[in-house]
């Protein structure tokens, strides 16, 4: 009698287990199985789960320069390259500084700077996006070209960024023991010596945390790069995924769904590779609030 | 505390304090004087232009922005705008339908992983893939899905469920409110700007972030302690009351976190309604987009964007006191 409950459980937790896998991979699995299918199967009824022959000519054509929508994926794959990297590093070198001086000296009005860090991280981007038009084309523009360029964006994203990356490595710092720093002065460090030779390289894990998130968060930003940009001078991954989808370019589902499978393939590598990190990185900012 | 502690010490410490602050200062400066410039600047200048009647000039290639001073004209419009309110009620049903469904599915997804089973890392390091797919994507995606035509994926997975008819379809991005047949209950719905497409579109939302939500409550369910279980099992309890006795109690700072992170999230949604629906469900960062960019009136777009804002700003303020009270508990 035991015995059999504890198989019926057994095979319970594994229908379970089956059930959060499909509804987990089944809509992104989909997606590349559209982006692989021709328009006549995609059309089929009843519904053909699995295109045969497969077809990769929408992935040919985002990869040949000389069609007009390799011409655009190239080019935002390009400029969300260099705006993500861009931000991330500009937020970690600043940041980083920040969130050494937050953890390891106490002044008047720290914790409320602490929260301040967090509150911009939590502010709805149209809050900004709207200011932001409004001075950069009304008067930044008329001293130096913002407008559809790669480091606006770059500014733009370090404003929602800036703040997340001083509060995670914060964090960080405070699990260094303050007592390296000080055996490195005595050893004839400076305290910006104590800072780049001996805490940062003990820190390197929440550095790589840091750097993914803000990388992530960069690649996936959107609203901004659809009010900012307009040509293939800036505009970013994300907007190529709306613009293949609703407009002139539009071609076919399994266009979009090639566009879009391209888009999601360097976070969703990322993520997968250091899952254990973004995980420890993600809960150690909730957990630790 | 060091610094209290030195203050009582001879000079030699206080000038070694003094260089501290100057240090901290130089090594804070540059992110405080960016956040300056890219954050508190513009939402002040938000402030201002929601005071006014602001429009972009363009002539030329150069911009100029025209302002006539309006008072509190932009607020009170908005106020007594039957239209922003329904933006404030769609936002909040989908913040809250959105959030209830997280939590649930994320935290069975989470007991369910914390069991032992063949394969456990596999599929809890997967669970991280819909959360790194992008917002725009998981739209473009979920359009897909919810193709309204016969040979449509989610129409597909039904027909051969046999819960629609084999060539049926159905328009699952349709603007139908629900539960029209129930008195009472119909005119809630359509009060609250619940629709069948609404509804739809929260599933896909959801499919992105719960698995996160569920690697969150995982780590809250790994700090239980094991043996608070075994206790209440020689006590007698059931699985039920071992559920909401022991893990739940034990959840609530993972949980409150969770709830108001994700919260402030939903109600600035913007992407996969924008993308899918353009202005068909008005929540409150679309109406927003609509009132600046497509209507051009920057006044009363600042006036949204500074309501918005200030209401995330509120539950911000709230959250950081609930997890203070919870730290120091």
């Amino acid at each position: 009698m035991g015995d059999r409950r504890k198989i019926l459980q057994r095979v319970g937790l594994y229908v379970l287990v089956l059930l959060i896998l499909v509804w987990t991979l089944g809509p992104f699995i989909w997606l590349f199985l559209t982006s692989i299918s021709t328009q006549a199967k995609l059309n089929t009824i009843p519904i053909q789960w699995l295109p045969s022959p497969p077809t990769f000519e929408h992935y040919q054509a985002m990869f040949d320069p000389t069609s007009s929508t390799g011409a655009l994926f190239l080019a935002a794959m390009r400029n969300s390259l260099i705006i993500a990297s861009s931000t991330t590093i500009v937020c970690l070198i600043f940041g980083v500084l920040a969130a050494f001086s937050l953890a390891r000296f106490s002044f008047r009005g720290r914790n409320a700077l602490v929260m301040g860090m967090l509150a911009t991280r939590l502010l709805p981007t149209i809050a900004l996006a709207v200011p932001f038009y409004v001075l950069i084309v009304g008067y930044v523009e008329r001293v130096a070209p913002m407008y559809d360029t790669r480091h606006n964006l770059v500014i733009l994203y370090t404003s929602f960024i800036i703040g997340l990356v001083v509060w995670i490595m914060q964090g960080y710092f405070q699990t260094i023991p303050k007592d390296l720093d000080e055996a490195a002065m005595v050893d004839g460090c400076t305290r910006f010596q104590a800072l780049t030779r001996v805490i940062l390289p003990l820190v390197t894990p929440g550095l790589v945390t840091t750097g993914l998130l803000a990388f992530l968060l960069a690649w996936d930003e959107f609203l901004l790069a659809l009010i900012f940009t307009r040509t293939s001078n800036a505009f970013t991954m994300p907007y190529f995924v709306f613009i293949v989808g609703s407009s002139q370019y539009y071609q076919s589902p399994a266009a979009v769904a090639a566009g879009g499978f391209m888009a999601a393939l360097p976070p969703v590598i990322l993520a997968l590779v250091f899952q254990n990190r973004l995980v420890s990185g993600l809960t150690a900012g909730a957990v630790k609030g | 505390m060091t610094a209290k502690v030195s203050r009582k010490r001879d000079s030699g410490q206080m000038s070694q304090r003094r260089g501290d602050q100057a240090f901290a200062f130089s090594l804070l400066s540059p992110a405080l004087l960016i956040m300056l410039v890219v954050v508190f600047l513009p939402l002040a200048y938000a402030f201002f232009l929601s005071l006014n009647k602001a429009e972009i000039v363009v002539v030329g290639g150069k911009g100029s922005v025209l302002a006539e001073w309006r008072w509190l004209k932009n607020y009170l419009y908005f106020l007594v705008d039957p239209s922003f309110w329904y933006s404030v009620r769609v936002t909040s049903y989908f913040t809250g339908v959105s959030l209830a469904i997280e939590l649930v599915i994320g935290t069975i997804i989470a007991l369910v992983l914390d069991k032992e089973f063949w394969g456990r890392p596999v599929v809890r390091a997967l669970l991280i893939l819909p959360w790194a797919v992008p917002t725009v994507v998981n739209a473009r995606l979920w359009g897909l899905i919810f193709e309204p035509h016969a040979y449509g994926a989610l129409n597909g997975l039904l027909q051969t469920l046999h819960l629609i008819g084999p060539t049926e379809a159905v328009n699952f991005l349709a603007p139908i409110p629900i539960f029209q047949n129930v008195p009472g209950l119909g005119q809630i719905t359509t009060w609250l700007g619940a629709t069948r497409a609404i509804n739809w579109l929260i599933l896909g939302d959801t499919w992105k972030v719960a698995p996160v939500v569920a690697l969150l409550v995982l780590a809250g369910l790994q700090t239980v302690p094991k043996e608070l279980y075994e206790a209440a099992e020689v006590d007698g309890a059931t699985a039920w009351g071992r559920f909401w006795r022991i893990t739940v109690p034990m959840l609530r700072p993972v949980i409150l976190v969770i709830l108001v992170y994700r919260t402030m999230e939903l109600f600035r949604v913007f992407d996969i309604l924008y993308i899918l629906m353009a202005y068909t469900i008005p929540v409150l960062a679309v109406k927003t987009y609509q009132e600046a960019f497509v209507f051009g009136g920057f006044g009363r777009g600042s006036a949204l964007a500074f309501l918005i804002g200030l209401f995330i700003l509120i539950i911000a303020f709230v959250y950081i006191r609930l997890v203070a009270v919870t730290e120091e508990a």
